[in-house]
């Protein structure tokens, strides 16, 4: 975040972006008790995998109010998740096979492993 | 932390299960063990492990050392909250102790995505961005996300533990949004 400071927080598009006291305190405060950026990263990478408990989904709700930065990169998640999803559709589009031709046939062999089992 | 020989062979061997319970309850030292461990690694592993081998009269700090050790040991290669194989990984100089670096936080990408999916350019680019993930990170990404099989068999199929799983999607998705921010949202071709 680092918007405590005053250079950065022209910069921060956040709601509360420590523009006066009350707000910084609030940053801060909020700072403090919700997960620092590289574990909600981390957190919002595997809230696409299992559901999240209460507690962190919402600090990580909290975290979003500080931080916009954090809400973009889940934003971008989500929006990455929805490219990889339509990519086969438009694998003519790309003028090649959508996977390149040893990733389909380590996945082929994974699955046959598998099975085999 | 130092550990004698003896213990860290005695700590290979299969343990027997004793009454943890009731020799932790006579030896007080244990107990400050119990609940430091409890909180440090969450196991109570520790606790019945100390007190099998001080109920075979090795010295309990000892054996208590080489216990910390390994699990130590165990807990950087699991993946935990905050587990220091993440922290060392190639992204994190884009974190200082406050947050994002501000200038390699992520940018606000076009809101018209949909748009975005009818051109060729962008799954060109896209595709690009996938073949340059290593080898295994990008079947598992692809086999989550294009296939949509469920993260159990993913993890039976490559052999890895969920945990393990997890951190490779993360990293992959780290990569693959990078990726396309510079070459697509930053500089469109």
């Amino acid at each position: 975040m680092g918007i405590v400071d005053k250079s950065s927080s022209a910069e921060n598009p956040s709601p509360i972006a420590g523009r006066n006291w009350f707000e910084r305190m609030l940053v801060s405060f909020i700072e403090e008790h919700t997960p620092k950026c590289r574990e909600v990263v981390r957190l919002l990478s595997r809230s696409m995998e299992v559901k999240l408990p209460l507690a962190t989904r919402i600090k990580i709700r909290f975290h979003y109010l500080i931080c916009v930065w954090c809400y973009r990169y889940g934003k971008q998640l989500r929006a990455l998740r929805r490219f990889a999803s339509s990519l086969p559709e438009h694998a003519d589009e790309c003028g090649q096979e959508t996977l390149p031709y040893s990733s389909k046939e380590r996945i082929r062999q994974a699955l046959r492993e598998k099975q085999n089992k | 932390m130092k550990v004698c020989r003896g213990c860290r062979q005695d700590l290979t061997e299969n343990l027997n299960h004793v009454n943890a319970g009731a020799i932790a309850a006579t030896i007080p030292s244990l107990w400050v063990i119990y609940f430091v461990s409890l909180k440090e690694m969450r196991s109570r592993e520790s606790v019945s492990k100390v007190a099998t081998g001080a109920s075979r009269g090795v010295n309990p700090e000892c054996w208590l050392c080489g216990i910390l050790k390994i699990n130590f040991r165990k807990l950087g290669r699991e993946t935990n909250f905050t587990d220091l194989d993440f922290l060392n990984d190639e992204m994190s100089h884009k974190f200082i102790d406050q947050g994002w670096r501000h200038v390699q936080c992520p940018v606000e990408w076009e809101s018209g995505t949909e748009a975005l999916m009818d051109r060729a350019e962008f799954w060109m680019t896209f595709r690009a961005c996938l073949s340059k993930l290593p080898a295994r990170v990008a079947d598992v990404f692809m086999m989550r996300e294009m296939e949509e099989m469920e993260a159990a068999q993913i993890c039976q199929a490559f052999r890895i533990s969920q945990n393990n799983l997890w951190v490779m999607l993360h990293r992959a998705r780290m990569a693959l949004r990078e990726c396309m921010e510079l070459n697509w949202f930053e500089n469109k071709p």
